[in-house]
């Protein structure tokens, strides 16, 4: 070795380099990992189209499906002056209904349990009914909910007969010289201070903080267990405890590259469901899809950006501390599964709208990113709290970080002689005094 | 020669002396194990031996002998319970990455990274072992022609044949150009053209310099490649010398024989112990007893 072998660099820019250059190599060798494109870049890009696709398949299918059959329905013991009730169900435009006649009254229960038989109409003597008005007749329904096709002709026959009583009261009170004008009481005229934009963003604030966190989860997943588990089921991970860097260095850079994957997956996955939040929710609302705009807040954005950013680096340090004790790919999921599970617990518990951001809260990791994130939506910025926030979370993973630096120490993790039961780990290295570490960087 | 034992090891006062010039210096090195069956494990009882500068040095022994253990401890894999290496004279305890540049480590568990092209690859380990970052192109471009490995300097690992990983693997471990290499059962799982090719690297990299730590169980590999050999049994060194030295003092001809000599006397040593302790305990508890 020529004494020009090792430049005198400062050792910080060293350090630097080292953690550059397992970084690239991490980065590298992950994105030609199929599985790895796929749950980190693919699926977060990917999954609101395809969901979108398969809500509209589903409900144009289940939609299909039930305009498709027929409600066999039994009048019985209707009034003579409510033949209209017979005829607009014998002549219903949609040809919905089947009427039948039973030629044993008695056996409704027993036809609409074989599903011979959809729907009953027993008309029953309204004489006792404090309306007083002639012609009042009271209905009993006999329908069997447990069926579907039974419980659809009850809400149908219940949309006939509302449709044919408004007629109804409408005729009688014209008779009784009540004009269509003064017969519209208590009419609604709705006004809702919010904007649609405002309502949007108050979606997006419930949706955005779960749905970013599970997408981040995501995308650390595999390249955490990659990152150590991966590396020991391939065998490098002996080489790369050859290397000169130290293992601070290949600490903080394995770490970095699973953070990278999982921010790409969250800030990825936060477009494509801000695009797609409107086409999503118009089947499902209806109506009230109309007053509402997605659009993202352009003054929040680098808060949002940020606070992505914290989850992202949160995430990815508990996986990496708790894929470090793994030996293979499946003891890598088996122990990450819990974790990612208690991630989604808190944004989950703070989903309340009545919920907000306390000092309380502002010290939960996770759930305190997830109401920061929502007030951000709906332009709320509480400093000194989002100072709390910030504070919380990267102390939570200096913590976690120094927490994997101190499990690879110890031999029998770095080598993969442990037996991979947490417990045995923990009582065998820390209650007995039987520890054997490495350190591995320089004193 | 030297002659260690494992109770006085007689690492000698001239040896130490001159150590400040000897590229690996073992020192008192120790290991145990903690293993939940069988309690305390001392897989390295307690070692000493140097390596000159530009020879081959074999640690030869049976499997479980203790050879790995040593190796992990000079490559700074493993930390050792006591005692100390010296890398080119940076301590394993004290400057481990110090001691990491100046090694180059070669095993059957060091794979190499499967997405990674085999030019890559030297591009990475030369660059992490802080080869200057100006030569790194030109030092990978020579180590790609030396080993042949042109034709596939751009094909993934995981797309080679196990001969040709082989090849990329050497080079990877000489990438950062160290003056010390290690290669710990090199041969392992080797079929025997490639286990001869492997030798003839090994045998090269002396004639140019280097300072090879060789470990093996194989006696024909040993007497072919080692100037000087230390037998290991038991997590001990039973013997140290050039071939010749072992010759004489055994007055075995063939390494076969001279390792079991050694080894049988080891364990008549070991086994004279026991039963002088066992003598001893029966004659206390006899004597407990009155």
């Amino acid at each position: 070795m020529t004494p020009d072998r090792h430049s005198e660099t400062s050792s910080l820019s060293q350090t630097l380099r080292d953690i550059r250059l397992l970084y690239v190599r991490e980065l590298r060798d992950a994105l030609r990992e199929k599985s790895i494109v796929i749950n980190s870049l693919l699926l977060p890009m990917l999954m609101y189209p395809i969901m979108l696709w398969l809500m509209f398949t589903a409900m144009t299918f289940v939609q299909g499906q039930q305009d498709r059959f027929v409600s066999r329905v039994a009048l019985q013991g209707l009034p003579a002056d409510h033949g209209a009730l017979r005829e607009s169900l014998a002549e219903d435009g949609d040809g919905r209904f089947e009427l039948q006649e039973l030629a044993d009254a008695d056996a409704v229960d027993e036809l609409i349990r074989a599903g011979e038989l959809d729907l009953a109409v027993r008309a029953i003597d309204a004489a006792g009914s404090a309306a007083d008005l002639e012609d009042n007749v009271a209905f009993e329904l006999i329908y069997d909910a447990s069926k579907d096709r039974s419980d659809t002709a009850r809400n149908r026959f219940e949309d006939t007969l509302g449709d044919y009583r408004a007629d109804w009261l409408e005729n009688a009170a014209i008779e009784r010289g009540v004009s269509r004008e003064s017969w519209d009481l208590f009419s609604i005229k709705r006004r809702n201070t919010a904007s649609s934009s405002d309502m949007g963003s108050f979606m997006l604030g419930m949706m955005v903080p779960l749905l970013t966190i599970i997408m981040i989860a995501v995308g650390c997943f595999y390249p955490a267990i990659d990152a150590t588990a991966g590396e020991r089921e391939r065998s490098t991970w002996e080489t790369l405890m050859t290397v000169s860097a130290s293992r601070t260095s290949v600490v903080v850079a394995k770490y970095l590259y699973v953070a990278t994957l999982g921010t790409a997956a969250g800030l990825i996955n936060l477009f494509a469901l801000t695009l797609s939040m409107g086409s999503i929710l118009q089947p499902m609302l209806g109506d009230e899809a109309s007053d509402l705009s997605f659009e993202m807040p352009l003054e929040a954005l680098p808060l949002i950006g940020v606070s992505s950013l914290l989850l992202a680096f949160f995430v990815a340090a508990g996986m990496l501390l708790f894929a470090s004790f793994a030996r293979t790919f499946k003891e890598g999921q088996s122990m990450i599964g819990p974790f990612y599970l208690v991630c989604l617990l808190p944004p989950m518990l703070v989903n309340s709208p009545d919920l907000e951001l306390t000092l309380g809260w502002a010290l939960v990791p996770v759930a305190n990113v997830a109401l920061l994130i929502r007030g951000f939506f709906s332009g709320l910025y509480p400093w000194e709290l989002i100072g709390v926030v910030f504070a919380v979370e990267i102390i939570t993973i200096v913590l976690l970080l120094w927490l994997v630096r101190w499990v690879l120490s110890f031999e029998n993790v770095l080598s993969g002689s442990y037996n991979g039961d947490l417990l045995k780990f923990l009582k065998s290295n820390l209650g007995r005094g039987k520890a054997h570490t490495v350190n591995g960087d320089s004193k | 020669m030297t002659l260690e034992s494992t109770s006085s090891p007689t690492y000698d006062t001239a040896t130490r002396a001159g150590s400040a010039d000897l590229p690996v210096r073992v020192e008192g090195l120790r290991k145990t194990f903690y293993d939940e069956g069988r309690g305390e494990v001392h897989a390295v009882g307690g070692i000493d031996f140097h390596c000159n500068r530009g020879e081959i040095f074999g640690l030869l022994g049976a499997n479980g002998a203790g050879k790995t253990t040593t190796l992990r401890m000079l490559s700074t894999i493993l930390e050792p319970s006591e005692g100390d290496v010296w890398v080119e004279g940076n301590s394993v305890r004290e400057a481990p990455e110090a001691v990491r540049r100046s090694l180059g480590f070669f095993s059957a568990s060091t794979a190499l990274y499967p997405r990674l092209t085999a030019r890559e690859t030297l591009e990475f380990f030369a660059g992490i072992n802080r080869y200057p970052a100006d030569r790194v192109k030109q030092r990978v471009g020579e180590l790609i022609e030396r080993f042949g490995i042109t034709a596939f300097q751009d094909a993934r690992v995981d797309k080679l044949s196990s001969g040709m990983k082989q090849k990329v693997s050497i080079a990877r471990t000489l990438a950062h150009d160290p003056p010390i290499l290690i290669f710990d059962e090199p041969t392992v799982g080797l079929d025997v053209l490639n286990a001869l090719a492997l030798v003839d690297n090994i045998r090269e990299l002396r004639d140019e310099g280097k300072t090879l730590l060789f470990s093996t169980h194989i006696m024909s590999e040993a007497e072919k490649l080692c100037d000087r050999i230390a037998i290991i049994h038991g997590g001990k060194i039973l013997t140290t010398g050039t071939l010749d030295e072992l010759r004489q003092e055994t007055g075995e001809h063939y390494l076969e024989e001279i390792f079991v000599h050694y080894v049988k006397d080891a364990e008549a040593a070991t086994r004279e112990l026991l039963e002088e302790r066992e003598q001893r305990e029966l004659e206390q508890f006899a004597g407990d007893g009155k």
